[in-house]
Parts: structure tokens; C-alpha cells; sequence
């Protein structure tokens, strides 16, 4: 899927006011793949690569067990810590949200705005995904230069 | 699934390591996060059972290069290859751009590569993910053991379908056929997302 800019930017205000209304500190739209496809909140350095992969799997394996009971899926997840704490609930069938938060708020509120907001970044992605493919500069073919991927030098013999 | 961000300039790819349990698939990722500089890898997750056999899967993302204007980043998965963690086996490939599927060459795991292909091919179906579409290639590893079957005869047992695909041989732990590998992957899964012009030479084999 592609996200362009005028995406991220309503995707983006839908984050911001979630954060101010639910006083969650960052949230991360995820790809259920695992792949962070937005962020927004305290600027500190967290491993949003990570985090994203983590969550995605801890969310798709919450599936698999909700299943396991005859349930479609849990459409909450919630890890309690001392001073911080994380909620990731479904935004679609493709895309998950992913709350920080700490003392200054509290899960009941969180969850309450999160809804909101999946709804509204739901609607986002929808549109995005049905929108005409316009790749801009990736829209020619790559030439074999482009396409040569050197990750790391091959292992002399 | 290809993510391609415009905002950030950056496309994400997710490169998933199939193949039976101990055959070296997290050896290759422990390989690639060793030898590449911290300016083009992040953080390697291990989810790892105490015997050190993955339990979930390993993960680590790399940056590849840079295509007009935009940065390819490639998350390498690895998933567990115990026949009984089909299920988080089957999660890992969500959303899955290419694969490696990591063979065990010694004569006495022949069974288990074949059946953790067929295993991968069940698992492609449920999520209606077509092979013959996907980019993938094969890697034989541990070419340095005493009792190893001949290439050909790898070749038979798991490259036999309608499309034969690239094969690498490898020695994992000492990094030999590592590179070569993920290096033909990623090209391919980026001429599979964005082609390549008409005349140039196409890794599909």
C-alpha cells in the first residue's frame, strides 16, 4: 500500500488528538505485518521498528488464541507496567494502534479515545487504499543498477 | 506488503527465513546483524526458547539502498522450523514481500526440508498468497558437513516447480553464501514491486 503525504498528514491530526484527549504520551499506527506506518507524540528515542514487530506479533498471536475459544479476535490488548503502560486495539482488518501512556492518565480513558480514533484512521486508510496508485518517481520500471541491492559485500572464497 | 511512505521517503519490505527447525535460518540473520554496520541495521530481536530454538520468530531490519529519492528497508523475519509451532509459524508470514527458504543439506534432514516446503506452500494457500508469484529463493546450507546430499539431488526434492528459482549454497555460521543470498532476494522483490525495463537482465531464473 502506498501513503502519501496528504495521508499522513490527516492520519497524523487524528494521532495528535487522540494523544490530547486521551493523555496517552505516543501512538503507533502499525501495519499487521509489523511495519510502523505512522507516529506521533513525546519526541524521546524509542525503537519504533521494534516495537512495531513486537506488537504485531503479540496482537496476531492474541488472534490466533481468541480463536482458539471461538472468538473472531481480542480487539484489546493491554500490558500493565509501573510507570508505563501500553494498549494496542484494531483500527481494521490490516492496521492495529498502539498506545504508550503513564500516570497521568488511565487505561478506561485511553481505550474510550482509542475507539474514536480507529474509526476516523480506518476511514483514512480505506480511502488511501482504494485511491489510484500514483507512484510519482517509483512509477517507471528500475533500471538493473536501481534494482542492485548490496546489503553487504558476499564472503570471499 | 510493500509499504511505500511518501512522507518519509522510505519503503518497507518484509523478507521472511522458512525452513525446517536448526537448518541455520537464525544464523543467517546473526551473519547479516554482525557484518553490517550500525548505519544500516537495527536492533535484532531473538523470541527464543531457553534451549535458544526460536520460539516466535527472530527479527531484524536492515537498509538496503537508495531508490530515486527513496530508502528500501528490508525486516528480515526468521520463523520457528519445529513442526508443532505451525501457528505462530503461519502469523510470521503475514504480509510477506519474499522468502528464503533454508534447506538442511545433510542426508538424514531431507524429509524435514521437504516437508517444511510443502508445510510453506499450505501456509501460502491459507492466506491466498500465490508461490508462483512471490519472490523466493532457496538456500542449501551446511555445505560443510561430511554427510551431505549433492546439489542436484536438493535441487530435485525442492526446486521442482513450474517456475525454478535461484539456489545458493551456504555455510551459515561462517557467513559463506549468506550475503549472496539476501542480496538476490532483495533485487527480486524489488523488480516484483516496481519491474524492470524491458531488456535488462531479470534474477527470476
Amino acid at each position: 500500500m502506498a501513503i502519501h503525504e496528504s495521508d499522513a498528514e490527516q492520519i497524523n491530526a487524528v494521532l495528535t488528538t487522540f494523544l490530547g484527549e486521551s493523555g496517552a504520551t505516543e501512538a503507533l499506527l502499525i501495519d499487521r505485518s509489523g511495519q510502523l506506518l505512522a507516529m506521533t507524540g513525546a519526541n524521546r528515542a524509542l525503537d519504533t521498528v521494534s516495537i512495531s514487530a513486537l506488537a504485531a506479533g503479540a496482537f496476531s498471536s492474541t488472534g490466533a488464541l481468541a480463536q482458539l475459544l471461538g472468538e473472531t479476535e481480542f480487539t484489546v490488548l493491554f500490558h500493565q507496567g509501573n510507570k508505563e503502560s501500553m494498549h494496542v486495539s484494531t483500527v481494521d482488518d490490516q492496521a492495529i494502534l498502539l498506545a504508550i501512556f503513564g500516570e497521568r492518565t488511565t487505561v478506561g480513558m485511553v481505550r474510550l479515545f482509542a475507539k474514536e480514533a480507529a474509526t476516523a484512521i480506518g476511514q483514512i486508510l480505506a480511502a488511501a487504499r482504494a485511491k489510484p496508485t500514483n507512484r510519482g518517481a517509483l512509477s517507471e520500471p528500475l533500471t538493473a543498477e536501481e534494482s542492485r541491492t548490496s546489503l553487504g559485500e558476499p564472503k570471499k572464497p | 506488503m510493500a509499504i511505500i511512505n511518501y512522507a518519509q521517503k522510505v519503503i518497507n519490505f518484509k523478507v521472511v527465513y522458512y525452513g525446517p527447525g536448526v537448518a541455520g535460518k537464525t544464523a543467517n540473520l546473526q551473519h547479516i546483524h554482525k557484518s553490517l554496520p550500525d548505519t544500516s541495521k537495527g536492533n535484532m530481536i531473538s523470541l527464543a526458547a531457553g534451549d535458544d530454538r526460536t520460539l516466535f520468530f527472530d527479527f531484524l531490519p536492515v537498509s538496503a539502498t537508495t531508490v530515486r529519492g527513496f530508502t528500501a528497508k528490508f525486516q528480515l523475519y526468521t520463523v520457528p522450523g519445529q513442526v508443532y509451532y505451525n501457528m505462530t509459524r503461519k502469523l510470521v508470514l503475514r504480509g510477506v514481500d519474499g522468502l528464503i527458504f533454508v534447506a538442511d543439506s545433510q542426508w538424514d534432514r531431507l524429509k524435514e526440508n521437504v516437508e517444511s516446503f510443502r508445510n510453506l506452500e499450505e501456509n501460502m494457500r491459507e492466506y491466498n498468497y500465490n508461490l508462483d508469484e512471490m519472490p523466493y529463493v532457496i538456500q542449501y546450507n551446511k555445505r560443510d558437513l561430511a554427510n551431505i546430499a549433492p546439489i542436484e539431488y536438493m535441487e530435485f526434492m525442492l526446486n521442482r516447480r513450474t517456475r525454478q528459482v535461484p539456489y545458493f549454497e551456504a555455510v551459515a555460521v561462517n557467513g559463506d553464501g549468506v550475503f549472496d543470498t539476501l542480496n538476490t532476494v532483495s533485487r527480486m522483490v524489488l523488480v516484483g514491486e516496481f519491474g524492470q525495463e524491458k531488456g535488462e537482465h531479470r534474477e527470476t531464473a
